[in-house]
């Protein structure tokens, strides 16, 4: 039987052997797929979030790490899709049209993935229609839109206002980030949410699934 | 009048070259360019420290050498005289000589990496301030001796895929050509740099205009903004980009 925790380790301390080992050996005993995720995966991408977040980890522990869940997740998916269940969430992210910053993009895409959800990356440059496509074609719950300059913060405006007009605005949660965008700007172009950072972008999108009570 | 010039190094070339046939007293302050990428609210200190430590008595106003930088310059104060900041993103404005000019090119020309004077000699593989940047901090400058050194073989080849190459997504590089360049070896410089990866090479002519009317005291409204004493700078999300406010 294998020792479950190790994986929560193996992706915690970014080691993908480890992680796709560990879950061979659990699938080949007939532990619950949905079970290594929520209970070792999530908690241990959750953590390397917080690691981060607190200036623990730094970018290539964070990128290990998503390798390492990404690995094993692999392995699940198929048959998580076999029985039926749904992901978290499904996320279209990409920096906006105009810009090539994309790393924090990356990460926040790493960490989403990492948290359940399935991510669809578009990439940097990526013009207001490309989002509508996606959205369209991987029936999408949330857009995250990254931008790095000032310049092309309006961008993410288009963005909104394409949605709009292409009718697939209430379909979606539309997040924001990017170190020059804050909370204020958010609001004032009717996105649904932002975080500052990966971490926080992930506990934001959970918190706007649970419906309303 | 006398001028306080505080600038990013950047525009070295530009400013010294402006300076010396400036039709007033401007002292300047050149900053490192490696404010750039230590991250806003540590630029924004840096530069609230040189604009504190100018000796107000002695002149009628500070200039700023600089774009907004990613919200660097929000949240700034003057206390005792005004202090006079061009309506710019960035750098690329003060060279290109206008917000419009920048915003037009940008538009139409994308994945573009712009190259000047300061660019090619003042930005790269310098070691100012280099432990306060993001990339230092972050882990994402990390060189792939270091990454192998930390993470082990297999994991810094992994590595190095995903940070190694910062302008994986780039297609252009645009050399600005300010006019203060003796010989061509900066444009062969940048040339080189885009044969290398393979980049389509634009050549721009910049303007100097905007820098100039900014050391000459040419504040005209749409182009400057002049924050009072007393004032801090906001963002404006349109096309003035800059507005002052009360500071408290
Ligand atoms: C690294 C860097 C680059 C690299 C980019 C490499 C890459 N592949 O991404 C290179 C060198 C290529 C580059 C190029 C340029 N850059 Co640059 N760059 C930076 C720098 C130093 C750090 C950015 C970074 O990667 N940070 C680390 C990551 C991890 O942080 P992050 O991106 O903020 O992401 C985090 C959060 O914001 C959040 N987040 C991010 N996205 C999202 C999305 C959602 C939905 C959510 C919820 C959260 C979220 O989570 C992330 C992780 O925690 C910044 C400085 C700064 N102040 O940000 C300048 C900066 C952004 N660059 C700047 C400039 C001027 C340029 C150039 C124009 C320079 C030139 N000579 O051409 C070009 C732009 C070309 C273009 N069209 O995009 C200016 C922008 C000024 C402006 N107009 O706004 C800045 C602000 C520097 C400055 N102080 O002036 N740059």
């Amino acid at each position: 039987m294998a020792d479950l925790q190790q994986l929560y380790e193996a992706v915690l301390n970014g080691d993908a052997k480890s992680a796709v080992a560990v879950t061979k050996e659990a699938l080949a005993g007939n532990v619950d797929p949905m079970t290594l995720v929520t209970k070792f995966m999530v908690p241990a991408m959750d953590e390397v979030g917080r690691r981060f977040e607190c200036e623990e980890y730094f970018v290539p522990e964070l990128l290990l790490a998503a390798r390492a869940m990404k690995g094993s997740l692999e392995l699940i998916r198929p048959l998580l899709t076999a029985s039926g269940a749904e992901p978290t969430g499904r996320v279209v992210i990409g920096t906006v049209k105009g810009d090539l910053h994309d790393i924090g993009k990356n990460l926040v895409g790493s960490l989403l993935e990492g948290g359940g959800f399935e991510v669809t990356d578009l990439g940097a440059d990526v013009s207001p229609e490309r989002f509508v496509e996606a959205i369209r074609a991987h029936n999408a719950d949330f857009i995250c839109l990254s931008a790095l300059l000032t310049v092309t913060m309006p961008a993410m405006k288009n963005v909104i206002e394409t949605l709009k007009s292409s009718g697939v605005r209430d379909q979606v949660k539309v997040l924001v980030g990017g170190a020059p965008v804050t909370r204020e700007y958010a609001a004032q172009i009717g996105a649904d949410g932002y975080a500052e950072n990966a971490s926080a972008a992930v506990h934001l999108a959970r918190s706007l699934l649970q419906p309303a009570a | 009048m006398r001028l306080k010039l505080i600038s990013c190094e950047i525009v070295f070339r530009e400013m010294c070259h402006l300076l010396a046939e400036a039709e007033h007293r401007v002292d300047v302050e050149f900053l490192p360019k490696g404010l750039h990428d230590i991250g806003a609210s540590s630029m924004r200190k840096r530069l609230q420290q040189a604009i504190d430590g100018v000796e107000a008595p002695e002149y009628d106003a500070i200039l700023l050498g600089y774009g907004l930088c990613g919200m660097g310059l929000a949240g700034l104060v003057t206390r005792h005289i005004p202090l006079v900041v061009p309506r710019a993103h960035d750098c690329i404005t003060l060279f290109l000589g206008s917000k419009q000019r920048y915003a037009d090119y940008f538009a139409d020309h994308s994945g573009v990496y712009f190259r000047t004077t300061g660019w090619l000699e003042r930005a790269e593989n310098m070691n100012q301030l280099q432990q306060f940047s993001i990339q230092s901090k972050s882990g994402m400058g990390m060189s792939y001796p270091e990454l192998v050194e930390k993470y082990g073989q297999e994991n810094a080849d992994y590595l190095w895929e995903q940070i190694g190459d910062f302008v994986r997504n780039y297609r252009q590089l645009t050399f600005i050509e300010m006019g203060v360049e003796q010989n061509g070896r900066f444009e062969q410089q940048a040339r080189a740099e885009a044969g290398e990866r393979d980049w389509k090479f634009e050549k721009l002519r910049g303007d100097l205009g905007l820098l100039r009317r900014l050391v000459n005291a040419q504040w005209d409204p749409e182009d400057f903004l002049v924050v009072k004493p007393g004032e801090k700078i906001v963002v404006r999300y349109d096309d003035s980009i800059i507005a002052a406010e009360p500071a408290s």
